[in-house]
């Protein structure tokens, strides 16, 4: 047999992305990232409002309001920006996730400045009327009935949160709920919008097709005069207190084919230390046929139809989840009982230099596939933004995985995923 | 003027720049491979697919799943490498190396970094050439194919996409499930699995794109040394299926879930290949009804609230394709969004697009396009239609001028020929709330969820 190399994750030449990096007047940060290569560019707009900043008695109202912000102006009519995207041969879309709501577009570059236009628009000036925001939130339920109650497993994101967190505003997830929602009045919109969407709170970055000065000018133009409050801006203060003792929830659904389960760990925020060897043991547990949790539950002992791992790394300390779903016949407590000696491994010993060095090259090569579009790019930017305060950080992000060692895999396995430190949801058939 | 006035007006779009296509170039070695080569050299990563053209169309009733099982077992293990041994060999390469089937075509594909790139290809080779098929691994692989079955059958949106194949095609192909079924899947072993695999994976009768960071000599010289002596077996060339599906014929068939959180709604109808000479019309026509924008989501979600999204799809297929439209509603709901549903697709015929709005649409074709040609995966898949349709080799230089040449009355025209007549509607979900307004109106059969058999023509 051909005895095949390790590629040195070291080997593999990731150029850094150069962008321009300016804040306005106003506050508003942009980062602008030219590549010329091919006639269309990628547009984001990242406000730093996410589902923990939803107003007392709103869950889900930032989400609400994602959708809200394609319903018109002053200056222009609902769907405007569907009007400037698709029919151009562009896209646009939004999401809403715990800690920013991030609107974004693809168009060929001759329609940048008609798109910078617009989203100043409605960061400037948005106009909902009570019909618009009653059809608006009849279509938000639509998306919760279609993706919590008819997804199999649909509920289980939103009870790991539930539970992990007791007193943290993450307990409440995204996606809200419809009562929460139904209470939600045209009153609370125009507020949301004075409080968060202003200039000092939103991360404009555009990669693609463009001249950084002339780009510059059209930021200026746009986004330049629009004036920023003096209030500060509201941050969620609150501090989940160190989980004390292990918990269990058991949850009885609907149209459960194979029994799941997902053990939650509480870890620190995406600008901690350790968020680097948590994505290393994310990679060793779960990503590709060789990972530990595939090979065990999948592969060996075929308790499992899919087992994965996530660092789920937020803006304030998030979770590290593992997640099971049984194969046909597996009792659930079986194929726990394997997670749980996985575990107990990565605590114990180190990986082999063999093992990090493959976790590294999936993780480098990870890289350079998330680079091929402006938009992979543009998010990459926004998150390093906002989550860890610096756009440049995407750049060495492959020396801070390349440093991780065996050791710091250990310790951050010992350190959280501590039984006491768990909660786990066991979502079974009624 | 003022910063301030200058915002009030929308500026006009400036003159745009045009795209540049990559260049492919193709060659057949002496075993009868065909290569196609093309050069993206932006950043360290080169992709190949290779395209057996032969898949799930080629597979006998009650052996539905087995292309799908014979590529899943691919990269379970070699002649010289165990499935394990391969699974670390991959990711110690930060590759990527996947199979799977269609109904046209199996294809296993190979992305990796520049200097990973020559040994991940000779993986591939590997896995092509000399499959283990070790009786453990087809055990293992079978039993879990089974278990996943069970959550697709979870799934209303899934199971209402395998009963809308059955409907559209009956015993033709195209008409059973890829996966297979419980019946199907227990009756397959080693045996079938290497037959397959001899009979249909043979380099006369496949097509390699490779491209990325490599020059098209380069790339040639690469498959040369790999695959150059890859030799096909003595048989013939083997049959290409050519049953022809049963006449279109407008009926609805629910599948009653009561289980379901919301009720999934599929209407279709068979028709054109994707060699056909209106392919591009009925992308076109597709796209008035699809998208964001497309008159099914504004009618659905836009203007009623019915649905998160509603879209459409043409299926290309070496035979009669399948057009279809989809969406998720409450069930309480399910008559409305079937009304509304058929109302749009003859609205195509009765009001059909202005010249304006049909740029509009033809824009997010040819947009969208562009866009999935930005990665090598996606010029690599672009590229794999020349092998498993036989659509030229210049398609990717002429797909969007053909989209531009389409004209409403194309669009009228295809509508009414391949969309309106005689579609047929399937309803999965809770029937106790629907099934009875239907049938005051419709040709309705109800089947209960515990009774559907996708492994007969008839669904029972």
């Amino acid at each position: 047999m051909t005895v095949l190399p390790t590629i040195s994750a070291s080997a593999i030449h990731v150029a850094p992305v150069s962008f321009v990096d300016r804040t306005l007047a106003n506050g508003l940060r942009a980062i602008l990232v030219p590549d010329r290569r091919v006639p269309s560019v990628a547009i984001n707009v990242a406000y730093r409002v996410g589902g923990k900043d939803d107003p007392p008695g709103r869950s889900g109202f930032a989400h609400l309001f994602e959708h809200l912000m394609f319903k018109g102006t002053s200056r222009t009519a609902p769907e405007t920006i569907d009007r400037l995207t698709e029919d151009v041969g562009g896209y646009n879309n939004a999401f809403t996730s715990e800690d920013i709501t991030n609107y974004y577009e693809v168009v060929p570059s001759n329609h940048l400045e008609r798109l910078l236009w617009a989203e100043a628009d409605r960061l400037a000036s948005l106009t909902v009327n009570e019909a618009n925001f009653v059809t608006e939130r009849e279509v938000v339920i639509g998306e919760y009935d279609q993706r919590i109650l008819a997804e199999p497993y649909g509920m289980l994101d939103e009870l790991v949160n539930r539970e992990a967190f007791r007193v943290h505003p993450y307990r409440r997830g995204v996606i809200g709920s419809p009562e929460e929602l139904n209470a939600a009045a045209l009153a609370d919109v125009v507020a949301f919008h004075a409080t968060y969407y202003r200039p000092d709170n939103a991360i404009l970055v555009v990669a693609g097709d463009l001249d950084p000065d002339e780009t510059l000018r059209w930021v200026e133009r746009y986004f330049g005069a629009i004036a920023t409050p003096s209030t500060p801006i509201p941050r969620v203060t609150v501090v989940e207190p160190p989980q004390t003792e292990e918990r269990l929830y058991t949850h009885h659904g609907p149209n459960v084919p194979l029994p799941a389960a997902e053990e939650a760990y509480h870890i620190p925020a995406s600008s901690h230390p350790d968020a680097a060897p948590l994505d290393v043991l994310e990679t060793l547990l779960g990503a590709g046929r060789s990972s530990r949790l595939y090979q065990s539950l999948i592969y060996d002992k075929q308790l499992a139809t899919s087992a994965w791992a996530s660092a789920d790394l937020r803006e304030q300390p998030g979770l590290f989840g593992v997640r099971v779903t049984c194969a046909r016949g597996v009792a659930l407590g079986d194929a726990r009982a394997a997670i749980a000696a996985d575990l107990d491994r990565v605590r114990s010993e180190p990986p082999s230099d063999a093992e990090l060095a493959r976790v590294q090259t999936q993780i480098a090569s990870a890289l350079v596939r998330s680079r091929q579009t402006a938009s992979g790019i543009a998010l990459a930017l926004v998150h390093a933004t906002t989550e860890r305060g610096d756009p440049g950080l995407m750049n060495s992000d492959l020396d801070r995985y390349l440093a991780v060692t065996g050791d710091d895999v250990v310790r951050v396995a010992k350190t959280y995923l501590r039984a006491e430190n768990r909660t786990t949801i066991e979502y079974l058939p009624q | 003027m003022t910063p301030e006035h200058a915002a009030v007006v929308l500026p006009v779009a400036g003159p745009p720049r045009d795209a540049v296509l990559p260049a492919p170039v193709e060659c057949i070695l002496d075993n009868g491979l065909r290569v196609v080569a093309f050069a993206q050299r932006n950043l360290p990563l080169i992709a190949a697919q290779l395209i057996v053209r032969c898949g799930g169309a080629a597979e006998r009733e009650d052996e539905a799943g087995l292309s799908a099982l014979v590529a899943a077992l691919l990269t379970q293990g070699t002649t010289q490498r165990g499935a394990t041994d391969l699974a670390a060999a991959v990711d110690a390469l930060g590759a990527r190396l996947d199979a799977g089937s269609g109904y046209d075509a199996s294809v296993v594909s190979v992305t990796a970094t520049t200097p990973a790139f020559p040994h991940a290809f000779a993986l591939l080779d590997e896995v092509v050439r000399r499959p283990a098929f070790a009786p453990r691994e087809v055990e293992r692989v079978r039993a879990k194919s089974i278990s996943d079955l069970a959550l697709t059958y979870a799934n209303p949106s899934a199971v209402a996409r395998l009963v809308a194949n059955r409907v559209a095609y009956g015993a033709a192909p195209y008409g059973h499930p890829l996966a297979g079924t419980a019946t199907t899947l227990a009756a397959l072993g080693r045996d079938r699995v290497a037959w397959f695999h001899e009979r249909f994976y043979r380099p006369d009768d496949a097509v390699l794109v490779i491209g990325g960071d490599i020059e098209p000599d380069d790339a040639f010289a690469l498959v040369e040394r790999e695959l150059g002596g890859w030799r096909a077996e003595a048989t013939g060339m083997p049959e290409r299926p050519t049953a022809t599906p049963p006449s279109p014929r407008a009926q609805i068939v629910v599948v009653d879930k009561p289980d379901a959180g919301r009720t999934a709604l599929v209407t279709g109808r068979v028709t054109i290949e994707r060699r056909s000479p209106d392919y591009h019309a009925g992308v076109v026509a597709t796209a008035v009804l699809s998208g964001y924008s497309g008159r099914l989501n504004q009618e659905i979600r836009v203007k009623r609230g019915l649905s998160y999204g509603a879209g459409a799809a043409l299926a290309a297929r070496r035979l009669s394709g399948l057009f279809s439209t989809s969406t998720l509603i409450d069930h309480a709901r399910a008559v409305e969004a079937t009304e509304v549903t058929l109302d749009t697709l003859r609205s195509l015929v009765d009001a059909p697009p202005s010249d304006e709005d049909l740029v509009k649409r033809k824009a997010t074709v040819t947009g969208s396009f562009f866009r999935a040609i930005e990665t090598i995966d996606g010029i690599a898949g672009a590229l794999s239609d020349h092998g498993v349709y036989d659509v030229p080799l210049d398609d990717l230089e002429t797909f969007a001028r053909r989209i531009e040449a389409v004209d409403a009355a194309d669009v009228r025209r295809f509508a009414a020929r391949e969309i309106v007549p005689d579609e047929f509607v399937v309803l999965v979900g809770d029937a106790s709330r629907f099934a009875a307004e239907l049938a005051r109106t419709h040709d309705v059969r109800v089947i209960p969820s515990a009774a559907l058999d996708l492994s007969s023509p008839t669904l029972d």
